[in-house]
């Protein structure tokens, strides 16, 4: 995993990223370049954009203006992709595979060749125990997990999370986050969307999204002052209206 | 029971059937469009001219036959030309410069005038029967004018025909000449269905999203596919091929009288090549599937291209009708059908016996790997990593 060389540069930049669908704006120039080894909140209702934005960010999708850049390289890359982790909305897992099975064939698209790889991707997510078992057969919380693994499996130093914990029982997310925390800490750059605000104080760093705009930008404590308030469902209001440029 | 419930759910359906612009096609336009298409390839049947080579063993009256029936047969657009023996004129159907070749035997005109029914030899190239029998009656129509211009006296007494055939056997039956194409059809069909489902099921459930956010090529996704699914088609080609070419013999065990297993088609070529020819094809059949799985959302819309996309090919391609007597402009579309090189390919070396030196196999064989080259890079244009 990258550690401090990173840090310097941004590990995700977008340079006024637009995306329209015909007459429909889904990401109306977002610009930001997010540090290396920090987890970070897009937070904003749904349809405001996350998932176009980090489709650009992935280079799924390709913009209709703007750069995206990850680790420095423009997206889309295809070899930048090695680098790269990517948890979708839908857990993108194969029913008729197992456990183990759908993160070895991960593993091997993202070139990984040591062996242990997606033994030790099931461990991180604690589905160790689970390994032989039907992803059909998995209940949906597991399959959030296995789909995370998939996800973790070539040790990418950029996550990105579409709604990671949708569909996920309290226990497990609280333990999801103690896994991204740790990931973190490891050095790795966390971008998670999410359109439930009581995530948001687990992020190092915020991101208000609506309308395919970044309305705001700052740490939980940060956003919250500016907006005089101590309720964070408040302050996106309050810069909803506002429509205050990101900082 | 409530009425109004019987009734919300007749609204319901016709609701949504409506506005499902595909199953509406299906049941209006689909069906019109399937038997005007065979209407128009079964009337639209052409026969094709009869060019026969005659070799005369009957002496001068022989030859006033032959004028009369070059005659008759010129009315047709046909011809009828001498051949010096039977060698010769065998090596006519061979090469396709006549259709079909006929023996007056030296007997002919004896038994003609002794009242009994005199013998013609016929040799068809037996490739495809339905083009055959159509040149027989065509043949039969022109010898009785014949017959009645050049030997009014004989009473319009007709020849009986003895048929032979170059290749195959005039005893073979339907089956013989079906099954062997039959085979390719079967296995087109089934790896476009399981292609094509297996693929819409990567695009709808979210796996192929996935799989283009790793370093995997588009060209890796589909020769990854070809081979995996290539790897059932050749399970099931040779399982179809065994079945077709097997006559295992089953004695008779108490109660149960003797039989046999498997069709017992006579296979006059190498089955390894019958093998390549239905490889080629379901390899295309695999891009296939991969590219039409772009225009459904669901699997049911999969199963809806049938109509659309296979049984054309079947009424098309050979495999029921022969292309040369269909209309021109069906025998252009059929021209650009991996499944009528197939279904040549598997008659040339099924009953033909053609190996690799037959200009016409290397045609085939060139045209579906051609298809195949061709398919897979149109499959892999539609594999983007930019989908809504």
């Amino acid at each position: 995993m990258q550690a401090s060389a990173q840090s310097l540069a941004p590990a995700v930049q977008a340079v006024d990223l637009r995306k329209s669908f015909g007459d429909l704006h889904a990401v109306d120039g977002v610009s930001f370049a997010l540090p290396a080894g920090r987890i970070y909140g897009l937070l904003g209702p749904n349809g405001s954009g996350k998932t176009t934005l980090i489709r650009m960010l992935t280079g799924l999708g390709r913009p209709t203006s703007g750069v995206a850049t990850v680790l420095g390289v423009a997206m889309p890359s295809r070899s930048n992709l090695a680098r790269i982790g990517y948890m979708t909305q839908s857990d993108g897992i194969y029913s008729e595979l197992t456990a183990v099975e759908n993160v070895r064939f991960f593993a091997a698209m993202y070139g990984v060749r040591d062996s242990a790889a997606a033994e030790a991707a099931l461990a991180v997510v604690d589905l160790a125990g689970r390994a032989g078992t039907l992803a059909s057969q998995l209940s949906g919380g597991l399959r959030r997990r296995l789909s995370l693994a998939c996800a973790l499996v070539h040790r990418p130093p950029v996550l990105f999370l579409d709604e990671p914990t949708v569909g996920v029982d309290p226990a497990l997310r609280v333990q999801f986050w103690t896994y991204f925390h740790e990931l973190a800490r490891d050095g790795v750059t966390i971008v998670v969307s999410s359109h439930v605000m009581d995530e948001a104080d687990r992020c190092d760093e915020l991101l208000f999204m609506r309308d395919g705009r970044v309305i705001a930008q700052g740490t939980s404590e940060e956003l919250r002052a500016r907006a005089g308030t101590q309720d964070l469902e408040a302050a996106f209001l309050h810069f909803s209206v506002d429509r205050e440029p990101a900082t | 029971m409530s009425l109004r419930r019987v009734i919300a759910t007749l609204r319901r359906l016709v609701q949504e059937l409506h506005r499902d612009r595909r199953s509406m096609a299906l049941l209006f336009v689909a069906p019109v469009v399937l038997t005007g298409l065979m209407a128009f390839v079964l009337r639209g049947q052409q026969l094709t001219p009869v060019s026969a080579v005659v070799v005369n063993e009957a002496g001068p009256v022989g030859n006033v036959i032959v004028g009369a029936l070059d005659g008759a047969l010129r009315t047709d657009g046909g011809t009828a030309v001498g051949a010096p023996d039977r060698v010769g004129a065998e090596a006519a159907v061979r090469s396709g410069t006549a259709s079909i070749a006929i023996i007056v035997p030296s007997d002919f005109v004896a038994r003609l005038t002794g009242g009994d029914q005199p013998n013609l030899v016929v040799i068809t190239p037996g490739l495809e029967p339905t083009a055959d029998s159509s040149q027989l009656v065509a043949l039969q129509r022109a010898l009785a004018t014949a017959v009645a211009q050049s030997l009014p006296d004989a009473g319009a007494r007709l020849p009986r025909l003895t048929v032979e055939t170059l290749y195959g056997s005039p005893d073979d039956d339907v089956v013989d000449h079906l099954a062997p194409v039959f085979l390719g059809f079967f296995a087109y069909f089934f790896v476009y269905i399981l292609t094509g489902i297996s693929f819409l099921r990567e695009r709808i459930g979210g796996t192929l999203e996935r799989l283009l956010a790793t370093p995997v090529s588009r060209g890796e996704i589909v020769l990854g596919y070809s081979l995996g699914f290539g790897l059932f088609a050749t399970i099931q080609v040779v399982v179809l091929l065994a079945w077709t070419l097997l006559d295992l013999a089953i004695p008779a065990v108490g109660p149960v009288p003797a039989f046999s297993v498997g069709l017992a088609v006579p296979v006059a070529g190498s089955p390894f090549l019958a093998f390549l020819v239905v490889m080629l094809l379901a390899l295309g059949a695999v891009s296939l599937g991969i590219l039409l799985s772009t225009f459904a959302r669901t699997e049911l819309q999969v199963v809806q291209f049938i109509p659309l996309v296979i049984v054309p090919q079947a009424l098309l391609s050979g495999v029921l009708f022969p292309v040369n007597s269909m209309p021109e402009i069906l025998q252009a579309i059929a021209r650009v059908l991996p499944l009528t090189y197939a279904t040549d390919g598997l008659r040339q070396v099924v009953i033909r016996g053609a190996d690799l030196t037959y200009g016409a196999l290397q045609l085939d064989l060139l045209v579906l790997a051609a298809f195949v080259a061709v398919f897979a890079v149109l499959a892999s244009a539609t594999i983007r990593r930019e989908v809504v």
